[in-house]
Formats: structure tokens, sequence, C-alpha cells
């Protein structure tokens, strides 16, 4: 049996090291554009020159030969062809398969404002390439803009810092990190940001941006008319499955690959995980994905069931803040604030159950807060302040002694 | 593997098996006369939590089959050890975004108090011969080890 897998992000490594528990004998090949396996997680301590490549590799020692796993690094899949089951690389290598995954992950989206997609010092920062070049257009850099203040461009800013760059962020929202955070959680990281020397321009967007003789933009211009200066753009609009190489494939896609809930896309012996099936961007779920790919290429029978994405983590300046489920208040919605000078908790009830969890400062034992949301828990029994609730309300051992949820 | 198995039952509260962790994984050499309780530094990896009703429920890190920490682990810091089945954490590879904490059901990790930098979780005290201290210390054999 010859597997292959499409990418080197977790659900990719995932996957391979499921299929080789499963199957001793078959064949494995990891083909990627990436010549480093690494965490997109940890590019912004790349930048600040805290880790080299080998320091972001989150796999563990050895994996390609402990595992016995081909690895074909730095090309890219041109074509996927179901009907002669095997795929064309950018190098012209025809490479076939019995099972195939693609776990070839998402690109940077460049909104189509001015000559953004066409200059030479736009960067997204997804791939440890981003990362490098952005290193490298440091060294004689001063000015950077950043376009968008969530969670990658806040990254972006973080890494710059300890290059001594001047860094402003453009954001279209009136305030940072809009998707995960409330007003008063984000405030707190903004006050942060800025004394470390970033400046914010909120409520605005980039309206326009113009290659010089260099191909570089050095000025972006905004609604409002203001000029940013840059030598630097780094924008962090978002990402799009990259689903280019299946132009032709047959297989089905919508915002990312259609998948069934065994992870099995349109065509026969294909599956796909991870961000390119656009249904999350979040690591824990993709790494899930991976596995349970990898069991059904192994002709399991496993479904992806833990789907839930509306979830985050963030530190920075060593703040630390967990978010999971609806952050924007609704009618209806009971809000119960939580507040010293050590940290800030705000929990959304409706109907007796927890929608929503941030928690600023303090996020200790955290985890069962996921569990609730997610399963929707009925919490208006329990004779407790909302915020002591804790696993000792659901507890149960098993006879094996893990742990289960009981409610 | 090896796993601390519990009987909350028996469990009366009195935490001897959290003093026994803190001072299993103090920094400073000592006895657990002068083991600092009021140090930020010196925290237990287990905790005694309490029902609604008042009941004690050990909270242990039960190194489970599928690890969702693991499951969650950017940096490859926190991995399951195929010889012992336990789940071990390198310091040194962690990234610091605490998915884990997120990412564990039942709460048992949380972040340092002091640098807000690791996460602070059950290690089976491997490093004094993987006998955990909370076990030895528990006057009431609410938790004691066993091969699952």
């Amino acid at each position: 049996m010859k597997y292959v897998i499409i990418g080197a992000g977790i659900a990719g490594a995932q996957a391979a090291k499921t299929i080789r528990e499963k199957d001793n004998a078959g064949e494995i090949v990891m083909i990627s554009a990436d010549t480093h396996v690494h965490s997109r997680c940890m590019l912004h301590k790349f930048i600040a020159g805290e880790r080299d490549e080998k320091g972001l590799d989150f796999t563990e020692k050895d994996f390609f030969e402990k595992f016995n796993i081909d690895w074909k690094k730095g090309v890219r899949v041109e074509q996927v062809c179901p009907q002669q089951k095997e795929i064309i690389l950018d190098n012209g290598e025809k490479v076939g398969y019995d099972k195939l995954l693609l776990a070839n992950g998402a690109d940077s989206f460049i909104p189509p404002v001015g000559e953004l997609r066409k200059a030479s010092n736009v960067y997204g920062l997804r791939n440890l390439s981003d990362a490098q070049a952005i290193v490298k257009e440091a060294q004689t850099a001063e000015n950077v803009v950043v376009i968008g203040s969530g969670l990658v461009g806040l990254d972006a800013a973080y890494g710059l810092l300890e290059r001594g760059k001047k860094i402003t962020i453009v954001e279209m929202v009136d305030r940072i990190l809009p998707v995960q955070l409330d007003v008063h959680a984000a405030n707190a990281y903004q006050k942060l940001f800025e004394n470390a020397g970033v400046r914010f321009v909120l409520g605005q967007k980039a309206s326009e941006a113009v290659c010089e003789a260099d191909g570089k933009i050095h000025k972006i211009t905004l609604d409002n008319g203001e000029e940013l200066a840059c030598d630097i753009v780094i924008v962090a609009a978002g990402v799009r499955p990259s689903l280019a190489c299946l132009e032709g494939s047959g297989i089905q896609c919508d915002r990312g690959i259609t998948v069934d809930a065994g992870l099995k896309t349109s065509q026969p012996d294909i599956y796909a995980a991870g961000d390119i099936t656009g249904l999350s961007g979040i690591w824990p779920n993709a790494a899930n994905q991976g596995k349970i790919a990898g069991e059904n290429m192994c002709g399991g029978a496993e479904t992806y069931t833990d789907t839930y994405a509306i979830k985050n983590t963030i530190n920075f300046f060593g703040l630390v803040t967990l978010c999971v489920g609806r952050i924007q208040e609704e009618e209806g919605d009971q809000i119960q604030i939580k507040e010293d000078k050590t940290q800030y908790k705000r929990i959304i009830l409706k109907e007796g159950r927890v929608e929503g969890v941030l928690l600023q400062g303090d996020i200790s034992h955290a985890g069962t807060w996921q569990y609730l949301i997610k399963n929707k828990i009925d919490v208006s029994k329990i004779e407790k302040n909302i915020f002591d609730i804790n696993f000792a309300d659901f507890y149960h051992v098993d006879e094996k002694g893990q742990y289960e949820w009981v409610s | 593997m090896k796993r601390i198995m519990i009987d909350y039952q028996k469990c009366d509260g009195c935490k001897n098996c959290s003093i026994a962790c803190m001072q299993a994984h103090r920094e400073t050499q000592g006895t657990v006369y002068d083991l600092d309780l009021t140090d930020p530094r010196n925290e237990s990896r287990n905790r005694i939590l309490k029902d609604a009703d008042g009941q004690y429920k050990p909270l242990f890190c039960r190194h489970c089959d599928d690890p969702k920490c693991v499951e969650s682990c950017m940096s490859g810091a926190l991995y399951k050890d195929p010889e012992s089945g336990h789940v071990f954490y390198d310091e040194t590879r962690c990234g610091s975004c605490f998915m884990c904490v997120m990412n564990c059901p039942f709460g048992v990790i949380k972040p340092d108090a002091v640098t807000k930098s690791k996460v602070v979780k059950c290690d089976f005290c491997v490093n004094a011969g993987g006998e955990p201290s909370c076990v030895a210390s528990c006057p009431k054999q609410a938790i004691y080890v066993e091969e699952v």
C-alpha cells in the first residue's frame, strides 16, 4: 500500500504517524513546499531571532527516519489526477498513490488593494519562507506597516519589535483582536503594544498602495487620506485554503475541500485534513483531523466529531488570555464579570448555559470551559458562583482511572 | 501503563498530596519543614477540588490514553512517552501558547504563576524514581498507583 500525504504541517505529520502505527509495511511519502517542518504558531519567535529553523520543528526527534517516511521537500503539487491515481509535481515528477491525503493547508490572503499583490516587499505571515523573507527585508527596513490586528498581525509586530522596527498596525474595526476579545480585554493588549512603541490606526482601511521604481511599496494611503511610510508591509487579513492544484481534478470544493464525516473527499481514496478543508484554523483540530484521516486511510471508520473551533489562547508580554465561544453580547444574555488587578473574567450565560468565556490574566485550569460550552451543558442547577464551577461538578473516574464528564 | 487511581470518596481534603507535590518539585533544596508555601514558584501539580455539596474531588493528571493536551501542543513540548505511557513536558521546546490549558477537558493544566511562560503539569515524579510523591503522602489511600 502506498500512502501519499501532501503537506508537512500538523495534519500531515499526524496522519503519517497514525498510518505508520496501523501499517508497518506500507510506503509513506510526504510532499511539501516547506523545506523545514515548522509550527506556524511560532513564526514570530523566528522573526524575533529567539528561535532558528530547527527550533520551530514540532515533530519528535528523527521523525521521518523513525516512522520510515519518504519526505520530498521543496516541491509543490501542480495537479491531482484521481483517474490515474497520481499527482504531478512542479519538477515534472509524477507520484502514484493508493491513498492520498490533501493536507497542504492555506495561503495568506492579500486583498486587491492598490498594488499590494504586485509589490516585492509585501508579505503574509504563514510559512517559514515568509518569516525568512521578512527577516531579510528587515535588515535594511525601518518602518513596517501591518494590515490587520488579529493574532497573525500582532504576532508579526511582536517579532519585529525585537528587531527595533517602527511599527504601525492598521485595523478596519475600531479595536484590536475584534474576533477574539471584547473591548476591555483588547484594550489591555493595545496598551502593552503601545508601551512597546507600536502605533495603532483603528477604524481605517488601506485604500491605495503604489509600487515605486524599485518594485516596492513605500507608502500606504488610508481611507482618511493619511499616508503611512513603509519599507515592509505585512498583510494579516486571513487565509484561503490552497485549492489551486485541484483544478480539473473533479474534487468537490466549497470554501475548502468538501469532506464527509470520515474526512473523505468526493473522489475515491482521497482524503483531506487541516486548513485546506476550511473546517477550522485551529491547531488541535487539524491534529485531530490528521489522526482521523490517517486511521481511515488504513481502513478505519473514525469520524471527525470534535469540531468546535471558536477557541483561542493569546500570550503577549506575559499577559495570557483564553477565549472560547461567543464574544459579542446578544439580547437575553446574562453577563457575569469578575475583575481585580490581576485578572479580568467575563462569562456569557444564556438560558442556563455558558455560551462564551473570556479569561485574561489567569487562565489556570480553564480547559473545562471549552467542554461546557461546546457540549451546551446546563449549569443552572449547580449552586455555586459561576466562576467557581469546575470539573468537580461533573466528576467521574472510570475503571481504568480515566476521567469522564457526567452531567 | 501505571496510573494514579483515585477513590475520591476516601479523600478528606487534607491536601497532603499537594504539599508533597510542591516539595517534590521545588527548585531549592530542603525538607518539607522549610518549604515556602507562600512562594508562587512552589506550585502543586495536583489540586483538590470541591463540588457544590462540599465533596472533595481530587484533580490529578490522568496521562490520558488519548491526551488532548498533546494533540493541542504546537511546539512538540508535550508528548506521550511510548514506553511508560506517561505524558511528559519538555519545557525547553514549549512555545508558551497555552493551547494545552484550553484543551484539557478536565482543567488539569495551568500556566506557571510567576513567568507565565511554561505550564505546570504532573511528571509522575520521574526524577524521583517514578514513585509519585502525592501517592506516598496520602493517609487515606484515596490515591494509589495501579497498572492499567
